[in-house]
């Protein structure tokens, strides 16, 4: 996207779904070329890629893809590595329930505040050390889980390592570096996908290297303390590669290329009230938290339930809630595709009606899941529900790039933050709690998904409509211009800031669905010169 | 035939959801062994050193007979009441292949009705809690028929403890802090590295 470089929300403006999935490549004559440039790839005139060759390795777009979402991928390893191990943890360090539990919450915890700091710290260092300094940074906390002894040292150190999970926002960042606008949905969106992934491999991982160190000699209670050996070299493995093969941007790294003339700042107090002030943001932020959210928790408590519940061994139950996470590879960009589908021939009404589906579906199969007492079944509902909450993922950043075009960033980030705020959030309710089983936990947690997805009927676009109602008939009113225009005050309309907005505007039509033909261009609204 | 095929189905998808209450309840079973160990009251055991010595065998006052289906023993180490607070998995139900009581395993052994005993070296993987010792009669088709416990039936007197080992080793703690310390100091001297090299091109 041809933006004000370095506005406050641009670190951010990767993480959309806008665009369709199945573009693989831009084709749109408006995007300019620059056919000088010697990279593997075709690039635009920023020198950011503007197409996907996903199984290519190539320097330097390709390359970032991959060593952004493994990165990525190696936090969320890290940050569950535990979650498999739990039974034989609580047994070593003596963990009640309530113990087991916060120290989940923790693990989420951290990640809520460092998230919303890391965009700051891409736009300082760049987004290749601000990946390394985290994942660099959060090895030594990883290592750390050979000191612990007791519950207090274990839920600190799951705390530590949970602030890892920032390399979304660096991964997001460092995407919207590299490639063009037109295809950065679909790439940002395959790859926060793919480091999700890391969340059901850590599942599979860790009781494996758990029983390999077992038959090598080791007694149970020193073996899960040297597994997460590891998780924690592949960070260091990972935070070495980022520093040596990769780069901030398409010509260079930051600090090796002169910044380059004016930068047009908007004002981070107007960005956030913007943000803040839409409501459509908060109920993004407690819609996210029950898809991303119960995702995180599912990660950190399925393991422990099927091996209790349903007394499988321990690398069974791992293999049973890898699967949970795993299916991430599809499920999310998944979720981004129906989204578009249904925007082709419904438009933003369409996706909300998706979202709500999706969303609801996976809550109805998490109830059924603490429901039922055979395995089988369990397992066949775990995988629907994964496939609508991690869907739901998806689907959410199709419609919150729609909510502000000024402040696409924060209320990316804010959303994000409500995936980790969701996660404690249910872990604190539902699973620390000794009063009630898991699997009334899980029912529970199903049936609050189902509610808090209800609040997405509320969100109402007056240019496109809502779930139950249609978009005002005011030609004014029910304009997208005069919606993303509003955001801005007359004074800044003075001095040309909304321009941006007005482009977007009018690219946006499209969720109007397949009325589009019919929508009257509102008069004086477009200026000539755009 | 659809409506057989369809009633198979739906007592098929019914019967995953209702469980499977076949199995032997613990409150069918009569204590009619005794079984006695070695640790005292309140006595703390360290987990790889210390060591348990069981004896068991038919309590005298029961009928004569009353042992004849049984063919082997089990001997178990099993949770005591306060160390079941707060953790579920190691909940006592009634259904004994669902209970979860007596995890650890001490000895198995043909029936005998006297002079069984065995020394026992507390295993490494014992957690630190409370315990008591309890030995469970087998008949041939592997059911459980007779029970009995170093405690009385509230399981409130008698009660030893076990400390386990932490698990931790210095070797363990020196590695974690010297792959700690490269990751910092290599970060620390790539990102040097970079701006000497940035300040020097300028």
């Amino acid at each position: 996207m041809s933006e004000i470089e370095g506005s406050p929300g641009t670190s951010m403006h990767g993480v959309t779904g806008r665009e369709p999935v199945l573009a693989f490549s831009v084709a749109s004559p408006m995007v300019h070329m620059d056919r000088t440039a010697k990279f593997d790839l075709p690039v635009d005139s920023e020198h950011k890629a503007t197409v996907f060759k996903i199984f290519s390795l190539a320097n330097p777009h390709m390359r970032t893809f991959h060593l952004s979402w493994l990165s990525f991928f190696t936090t969320f390893v890290s940050t569950f590595a535990a979650a498999p191990l739990v039974p034989i943890i609580r047994d070593n360090l003596d963990l009640t329930k309530s113990d087991i539990g916060n120290a989940g919450v923790a693990s989420v915890s951290g990640s809520i505040f460092s998230r919303l700091v890391m965009g700051a710290v891409c736009d300082l260092l760049g987004p290749r050390y601000g990946c390394a300094f985290l994942i660099m940074l959060s090895a030594p906390t990883v290592f750390c889980m050979s000191f612990v002894s007791d519950a207090s040292g274990y839920i600190a150190v799951r705390f530590m390592i949970g602030f890892s999970l920032a390399t979304f926002v660096s991964c997001q960042y460092w995407m919207s570096t590299m490639f063009n606008g037109k295809i950065i949905g679909l790439v940002n969106g395959t790859a926060a996908g793919w480091g999700n992934m890391g969340g059901g491999a850590t599942q599979l991982l860790m009781p494996v290297l758990f029983e390999i160190i077992k038959k090598a000699g080791a007694t149970p209670f020193t073996a899960w303390r040297i597994a997460f050996f590891i998780p924690g070299w592949l960070n260091l493995i990972m935070g070495i590669l980022v520093l040596t093969l990769g780069q901030d941007l398409p010509d260079g790294n930051l600090g090796a290329l002169q910044k380059k003339g004016n930068v047009a700042k908007d004002k981070f107090g107007k960005v956030l009230w913007y943000a803040v002030t839409n409501y459509r943001t908060w109920i993004f932020v407690l819609l996210y938290g029950y898809s991303m959210g119960v995702e995180l928790t599912i990660d950190n408590v399925i393991a422990e339930y099927f091996y209790d519940r349903f007394d499988l061994k321990l690398h069974l139950a791992g293999i049973v809630a890898a699967c949970f996470g795993m299916a991430n590879l599809l499920a999310r960009p998944f979720g981004g595709f129906t989204s578009d589908y249904m925007a082709k021939r419904f438009g933003m009404r369409g996706r909300l009606w998706n979202l709500w589906l999706l969303q609801t579906a996976g809550g109805a199969f998490c109830l059924a899941l603490g429901l039922v007492n055979s395995l089988p079944l369990a397992i066949a509902f775990m995988m629907l529900f994964s496939i609508g909450a991690q869907a739901a993922c998806g689907a959410t950043f199709g419609i919150i790039p729609f909510i502000s075009r000024r402040s696409l960033g924060i209320i990316s980030g804010m959303t994000g933050a409500g995936g980790n705020f969701g996660s404690g959030l249910t872990q604190l309710i539902f699973f620390a709690n000794a009063s009630f089983s898991t699997e009334k936990g899980l029912s529970y947690m199903g049936i609050m998904i189902m509610l808090c997805t209800l609040p997405v009927s509320l969100v109402h676009f007056p240019q496109w409509g809502s779930m139950f109602l249609p978009p005002s008939q005011d030609i004014v009113k029910g304009s997208e211009e005069s919606y993303y225009v509003s955001e801005w005050t007359e004074d800044e309309k003075q001095k040309g800031m909304h321009e941006a907005s007005l482009k977007f505007a009018e690219n946006s039509r499209s969720e109007r669905g397949q009325k589009v033909a019919s929508a009257a261009t509102p008069p004086g609204n477009t200026p000539n010169h755009v | 035939m659809e409506v057989p095929a369809g009633f198979l189905i739906v007592s098929l998808l019914l019967s995953c959801f209702v469980a499977s209450s076949y199995g032997v309840y613990f409150s069918s079973l009569n204590a009619t062994l005794s079984v006695t160990a070695t640790p005292t009251q309140g006595q703390v055991l360290k987990a790889g050193e210390d060591q348990i010595t069981v004896t068991w065998g038919f309590n005298q006052t029961y009928p004569v007979g009353t042992d004849s289906s049984y063919k082997t023993i089990k001997v178990k180490l099993c949770y005591a009441p306060i160390s079941q607070k707060d953790r579920k998995w190691r909940k006592t139900v009634d259904l004994l292949k669902k209970d979860k009581t007596c995890p650890h395993k001490i000895v198995a052994r043909p029936y005998a009705a006297s002079n069984n005993s065995f020394t026992w070296t507390v295993e490494r993987d014992i957690p630190s809690a409370t315990y008591f010792v309890r030995a469970f009669a087998f008949n041939a088709q592997d059911e459980q028929v007779a029970y009995g416990q170093t405690t009385n039936a509230h399981k409130s007197t008698n009660l030893f403890e076990v400390q386990a080992i932490t698990g931790r080793h210095t070797s363990l703690d020196i590695a974690s802090i010297c792959f700690s310390a490269f990751s910092v100091v290599s970060l620390a001297g790539f990102f040097y590295m970079e701006k000497r090299k940035g300040k020097a091109s300028k």
